[in-house]
């Protein structure tokens, strides 16, 4: 190893060669632990039906927010020529970057609803965990990361496929390559071991409901849930033992 | 209950694997790196300032090199040159002031060991008649409006470089873009041609760029020799057009999204404004009525 090796290189090497490991690991035993032992918490304990007014503005922008940018990533990733050869019109890099912000603002208004809701419903205050805070947590640390990234170190679409996709590759290879992201700015760094730390935390919180998403709910025909009975008989003050 | 119990170990024993697994990455990682070919390292991290016999670039010509100063010397200097600097060491100041103020920057990975193995090579090179080192040929044939136009190709990437590196416009803008700009990753390049001191500096930074960012990827993707020419004639135009920064770029970027997103929760609102009403309401109508 370099003789001028400082104590930021050994920061930078568990940052970017162990931590992926721990976070992957982690990933991949107790999200399948969980399923097999504990199936049933695999959920992210809807609480529509305690408020559902503003659980609109939250749910919704979050959702469609993050899945724009959940697979912008992923696309990134897997196809970095192809998003390159893409934004070789700089109309098009423009369209896709504006179009991965809009995520983003999306998931960012989502967040902050979210957090306004849970805080001020009483009933919703009472379901939220620690976990759930946590979660809501990193979210916003991410986004916020993600949209100084987009805006003060454009343009991601194409150096994420340039520099990030080999990096991430180079980490399914088992051979990682830290050389792509030690020189990156600061925010982007922060982004990046955010993200190792969402991987570690999934299997532990209600994100595993990432994993069981109800797809069908797309395409069935809306169902109506309502009761059964006379619900004033129900409420009754009288106790009677039918025979 | 015993059930828990077993639970709690089945996580137990999970976290244990995951530790395990990870440190045994962790050693396969540090027992692979492998020892750099000097001329290998030599070609990637000091070609682009220095040659062998080819001249001056940002750094010195490094023909017979040790004829200038001692083998301890020189091993010390490349392993900090901003410290012997900062010591007041004369010959380095010397060295920073005949760069025009540029230090020598910390080479990734360098150990004692490298550093002599890369003196041999100097030294070994120095007696050849032409040295491999001796810098990229760039043609002197005046620069025309073509080249730059294939340059500003090249640099937005509407022409994709020969060995599919990524076009210069991911990272970098040039101050005559209009529209939202090019990257802001990198540096602002309007002015790299005079920064690098002209067609041979410029040529030589691109050929194999020292940056630790573009490194790793223009090692595996170079530029090619027959993209530098045009690629200088567009950044030599730049500087010498000399445009004002376009300072709206971001702004533009900022309220095209702000503006995109007010739009889509409009329509979304519009979309589901029955949402409470619409579908629920009818269908338990409906089923007391079936």
């Amino acid at each position: 190893m370099a003789e001028n090796i400082t104590s930021f290189d050994y920061l930078n090497l568990f940052l970017f060669t162990i931590l992926p490991y721990v976070a992957l690991f982690t990933f991949f035993l107790v999200t399948i632990q969980r399923y097999r032992g504990r199936g049933f918490t695999y959920s992210s304990l809807s609480s529509q039906f305690l408020e559902n007014k503003m659980h609109f503005w939250a749910m919704v922008p979050f959702h469609y927010g993050i899945l724009v940018v959940l697979f912008g990533h992923l696309i990134g990733f897997l196809l970095p020529a192809q998003v390159l050869a893409w934004n070789s019109e700089p109309m098009r890099l423009y369209l896709l970057e504006i179009t991965g912000f809009i995520g983003g603002i999306f998931t960012l208004v989502g967040l902050i609803n979210i957090m306004v809701r849970r805080l001020s419903d009483a009933r919703t205050k009472m379901v939220t965990s620690t976990a759930d805070w946590v979660v809501i947590g990193i979210l916003i640390f991410q986004i916020c990361t993600g949209l100084y990234t987009a805006i003060f170190h454009s343009w991601g679409s194409s150096w994420f496929a340039a520099s990030m996709s080999p990096y991430l590759w180079s980490i399914v290879k088992l051979s990682p390559e830290i050389a792509y992201v030690t020189p990156l700015p600061f925010f982007i760094k922060l982004h990046i071991i955010g993200a190792f730390a969402m991987i570690i935390l999934f299997p532990f919180t209600r994100l595993v409901h990432a994993l069981v998403v109800p797809n069908p709910y797309l395409w069935r025909k809306p169902q109506v849930v309502r009761w059964h009975w006379d619900r004033k008989k129900i409420r009754t003050t009288e106790f009677k033992i039918e025979r | 209950m015993p059930k828990v119990t077993s639970k709690k170990c089945i996580t137990g024993i999970n976290w244990a694997a995951s530790i395990l697994t990870s440190v045994f990455f962790l050693l396969l990682i540090c027992t692979s790196v492998s020892a750099q070919v000097p001329a290998d390292y030599f070609k990637q991290n000091c070609a682009s300032c220095h040659t062998i016999g080819g001249g001056r670039l940002t750094g010195p010509d490094l023909k017979n090199v040790s004829e200038r100063q001692s083998r301890d010397w020189l091993v010390n200097w490349t392993l900090d040159p901003e410290g012997i600097l900062k010591s007041g060491d004369p010959y380095a100041v010397k060295l920073q002031k005949e760069a025009r103020g540029a230090v020598m920057t910390r080479s990734p990975g360098m150990t004692r060991v490298l550093s002599a193995a890369l003196l041999d090579l100097i030294d070994a090179e120095s007696k050849l008649e032409k040295s491999q080192f001796a810098g990229t040929q760039i043609s002197d044939r005046p620069l025309l409006a073509e080249d730059i136009e294939e340059g500003r190709m090249l640099f937005m990437g509407a022409t994709r470089l020969k060995n599919n590196g990524p076009s210069c416009i991911g990272c970098h803008t040039v101050n005559s873009m209009k529209g939202l700009g090019g990257g802001r990753l990198g540096l602002n390049l309007t002015r790299a041609y005079a920064r690098l001191e002209g067609r041979k500096g410029l040529s030589a930074w691109l050929v194999s760029p020292p940056s630790l960012m573009m490194n790793p990827i223009f090692k595996k993707y170079p530029i090619d020799e027959e993209e530098v020419l045009p690629l200088v004639a567009f950044l030599k135009n730049e500087t010498e057009i000399d445009e004002p920064e376009n300072k709206t770029a971001m702004i533009n970027f900022l309220l095209y999204g702000m503006g995109g997103a007010v739009v889509l929760l409009v329509i979304f609102d519009l979309l589901w404004n029955k949402r409470f009403r619409g579908v629920r309401q009818p269908m338990v109508k409906e089923s007391y009525h079936s």
